[in-house]
């Protein structure tokens, strides 16, 4: 039986800390909501046996705060959670801790202060993986010119409605090449606050404008990854 | 998973019922196991992920080496319309391997209309849905949980059940047909007889010849083998602070019906309402003791994270250890921010003080089940709970700040009259009543009590087994009178749907003849039909007419008393002459004593048990 009750032992520190949890989402865990995730984390942190901050007051409970938002169906290496810790215990442990409570496909990366604020997340780097029929040079010509051509319409659903939008306002710089018969896809697309693009939008909108991933689903199939988050340069690691 | 399925996931709703994946799920090398059983929940996976004997099941048949017991459960509509047009076959959860890669493919069978959906995953399975149809190849399909009590209408379906509790002898069974296969011994018919022949609680139906009068009742049920047992007597743990308890949980990433730690107090119930099959199929009653029950809940949290304790149990205020186990819990849940929850509380046990300690009680409404409307008739169904014990429990709640009462009764019960309908309305006028005359209850407000009547279903292994059900017509009357009758604003009245459970008891009192039309049904396309959306009572009129079959015949007729029942095969514990003497008593307006007041000698007790309230070698024994 692990030790859970360590925590209680730990020396208080002056003010609860906050503690960066970079950790990936990926394979299954892709069809996870973001909702789940919450409910998945508030209760992995309790099993981990963190020493958690409580928020005061009648309703008690521990802070979680999660960076930009990756939809159902995208898989991640950059997810951000920001707990808040009272005791001491060292970021080390806290991931040590935390992976013993997870899957490999949701493993946790990187513990460390947190440097910039969720806030400061401009960009963010996908790949993707595209088996599609015929994905060959003439399909990388036909997809780097949509993805060149103004403009690439998609419908953007938001809370205040539908919108058409050029989805290159959003696509800040893209390579694609084909490689053992998939077409690997590598952009860097505005993901911050107020200004996010779904990254499946750009399948949507591919599919439409050049036929890739229109035959049987049974054949045909992609995968998205969030690799990296950027800052408004779109060069500089979010951290 | 397969990639197939997880590109399919893209376009259904709720993929995170299918993506696998959660921690604590136990994956093993298939090459390196001998036995693989898929473990099957015939309802959505939110349903079967709250279930505690699938919990304890899985980790049964994980903890031995050679078996990996996987997760399989009924894929939504939408699931399902993917599946046809992709052919894709049923997948256990873990692998994402077709059922048909399997050795034993398990049931668990917790409601009648949960048989639709059993016999729609076999056909998404690929596997025959007759037994007698599957070859040697095809996986041994086996069922349990309380409807393999009566299981004669899945007789034709399945090739053996689990009678009773079935931490031992699933996984019996399943080296059985390990060793059968290793000594190169092994057929379906040979495994099938000597699983029947040597290991306790298996009931193998077609080794039965079931034989039927003019009138369409059993004339006789009759091994076709000597060694084959003429009863089959169910399985029960001896002692629950030994039995396995699942120290591992699988965590569902999605919500589970019931997101929390479920913590099994004790099994059975001293109680004996006589149209309760849980009160009578699960005795005798035993106990855990507080120590082991701290123990494993703090073993449970340390393991989910959870932050509710549920101790669950058909009535938890009976559990005579409950002060100590509460104290213990409390010393460790409070400074975890652990609630502890109660939900199965008799009026009479409720007080102020477990309402303050308690969290469910700490939410605004509160549940109590009377049951019946008239103290005559709560003395018919021995359900011993007074008036005076309601009014003083919804007192307490009310001057503890609630508004909100629950009701649960029954209508349709044996000896019924337009009083005790009336009875009920009243009952639930007084509780309102009650409220007011609360001199603390909350300022302002005003009080809300739900009457929620069921339809009585008469249920195998009950002193109401031979009772006759209601007509819908009657029922469906009886609930437009009963409606006419509450005319207070304060009190809200809903009810169950007649035609279910006129269904529900159709095949509940089934017998073997039933296979027909639940055939016809599965092809054409019943499914989930314990969800009203998909309940459609004409088509099952339909089917029962198309097969020859009369739902009266099973739901609205008395049994005779000493007619062959459907179910005379299996020996719950409870003898046949409890059940009359009990039938008698109701008829007499005469309650019977709880186990813990007097042994009424059931006969469970010759099944044994520790921390039971049985005495030993009491009159209990025949
Ligand atoms: S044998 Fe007696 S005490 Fe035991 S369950 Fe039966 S009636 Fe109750």
């Amino acid at each position: 039986m692990k030790d859970n009750e360590l925590k209680f032992s730990l020396p208080m520190l002056d003010a609860p800390r906050t503690a960066r949890v970079r950790f990936r989402k990926v394979g299954n865990l892709q069809y996870i909501s973001h909702l789940d995730l919450q409910r998945t984390f508030s209760r992995v942190l309790v099993r981990a046996g963190l020493p958690l901050w409580y928020t005061k007051g009648f309703n008690p409970h521990i802070k979680m705060v999660f960076g930009m938002p990756l939809p159902v169906g995208a898989e991640s290496e950059c997810e951000y959670l920001d707990i808040r810790i009272e005791r001491e215990m060292s970021d080390e442990e806290i991931k040590d801790r935390l992976n013993a409570e997870l899957t490999h496909e949701l493993a946790v990366a990187e513990v460390y202060p947190a440097e910039r604020h969720f806030c400061e997340i401009a960009f963010a780097e996908y790949e993707y993986t595209v088996h599609t029929a015929g994905a060959d040079e003439a399909l990388t010509a036909r997809v780097r010119e949509a993805l060149s051509t103004r403009p690439l319409t998609a419908i953007k659903r938001s809370k205040s409605g539908e919108k058409e939008v050029d989805l290159l306002d959003f696509v800040h710089r893209f390579t694609v090449e084909a490689t053992d018969g998939a077409l690997i896809i590598r952009a860097v697309l505005a993901a911050g606050e107020g200004n996010y693009l779904n990254p499946d939008l750009l399948i949507t909108a591919l599919r439409e404008k050049t036929g890739i991933l229109s035959g049987d689903p049974m054949q045909e199939s992609y995968r998205i990854l969030r690799r990296r988050a950027l800052l408004a340069d779109g060069i500089t690691e979010f951290r | 998973m397969n990639e197939k399925i997880s590109q399919v996931l893209r376009s259904v709703q709720k993929p995170g019922r299918y993506c696998g994946g959660e921690y604590g799920a136990t994956i093993k090398d298939k090459s390196a196991v001998k036995a693989r059983f898929a473990f099957c929940f015939p309802d959505t996976y939110e349903i079967g992920m709250s279930n505690l004997g699938m919990r304890i099941l899985y980790g049964v048949l994980n903890r031995e080496d050679d078996i990996w017991c996987e997760r399989v459960f009924a894929p939504w509509v939408d699931m399902q319309e993917k599946m046809r047009e992709h052919s894709i076959p049923l997948w256990a959860h873990e692998s994402g391997d077709p059922l048909t890669d399997f050795d034993i493919v398990g049931f668990t069978l917790q409601y009648e209309m949960c048989y639709t959906t059993v016999l729609q995953m076999l056909r998404m399975a690929n596997i025959p849905l007759r037994a007698d149809a599957r070859g040697e190849s095809d996986p041994i399909v086996i069922g349990g949980g309380p409807c393999a009590y009566n299981a004669e209408p899945l007789a034709d379906f399945f090739d053996c059940f689990s009678i009773g509790e079935g931490e031992d002898n699933l996984v019996e069974v399943t080296k059985l047909q390990i060793r059968m296969k290793e000594e190169g011994r092994y057929t379906r018919a040979a495994f099938l007889h000597e699983a029947a022949a040597t290991i306790r609680g298996i009931y193998v139906p077609s080794l039965y010849e079931v034989t039927y009068n003019a009138d369409g009742t059993i004339a006789a049920i009759t091994p076709k083998y000597d060694d084959i047992p003429a009863r089959v007597e169910k399985c029960i743990m001896h002692d629950l602070d030994k039995s396995f308890f699942p120290e591992q949980v699988v965590m569902p990433y999605i919500e589970a019906v019931h997101d929390r730690i479920m913590l099994e107090v004790y099994r059975g119930c001293i109680r004996g309402c006589r149209f309760c099959q849980s009160g009578m199929i699960y005795r005798p009653v035993r106990e855990k003791s507080p120590e082991v029950l701290n123990k494993q809940a703090r073993c449970l949290y340390d393991a989910t994270g959870y932050e509710e304790i549920s101790l669950t149990s058909l009535s938890i205020s009976d559990y005579t250890q409950l002060e100590p186990l509460t104290r213990a819990l409390l010393e460790w849940t409070d400074r975890n921010m652990v609630s502890l929850s109660l939900p199965s509380l008799r009026v009479d046990s409720f007080s102020k003080e477990l309402m303050d300690r308690i969290a469910s009680v700490r939410t605004s409404s509160l549940t109590f089940a009377p049951e019946a409307g008239t103290q005559r008739l709560r003395d018919v169904i021995n359900k011993n709970v007074e008036e005076a014990d309601l009014m003083r429990a919804v007192r307490t709640a009310f001057a503890g700040g609630k508004t909100n009462v629950k009701l649960y009764f029954m209508q349709g019960l044996p000896t019924e009259t337009a009083e005790d309908l009336e009875g009920i309305a009243t009952l639930a006028s007084r509780v309102v009543h009650e409220y007011y005359q609360t001199p603390e209850r909350p300022k302002g407000r005003s009080p809300q009590v739900t009457i929620s009547v069921s339809c009585f279903i008469p249920k195998p292994f009950t002193p109401f087994q031979w009772e006759a059900q209601d007509t819908m017509e009657m029922l469906e009357e009886k609930q437009a009178y009963l409606g006419s009758k509450v005319t207070d604003r304060k009190v809200r009245y809903t009810h169950h749907d007649a035609k279910v459970s006129r269904i529900e008891a159709v095949l509940a009192r089934g017998n073997r003849r039933l296979g027909a039309a639940l055939e016809l049904a599965a092809n054409e396309g019943f499914c989930f039909d314990a969800w009203d959306e998909f309940f459609d009572y004409e088509k099952w009129i339909s089917v029962l007419e198309r097969t020859g079959l009369d739902p009266a015949f099973f739901a609205n007729r008395a049994f005779g008393l000493d007619e062959v029942l459907p179910w005379d095969v299996i020996d719950c514990g409870v003898t046949k002459e409890f059940l009359k003497r009990e039938r008698a008593r109701a008829y007499e307006g005469n309650t019977t004593p709880n186990c813990r007041e007097k042994c009424s000698g059931c006969g469970a007790n010759r099944l044994g048990g520790v921390r039971a309230v049985c005495p030993t070698g009491c009159g209990g024994a025949k």
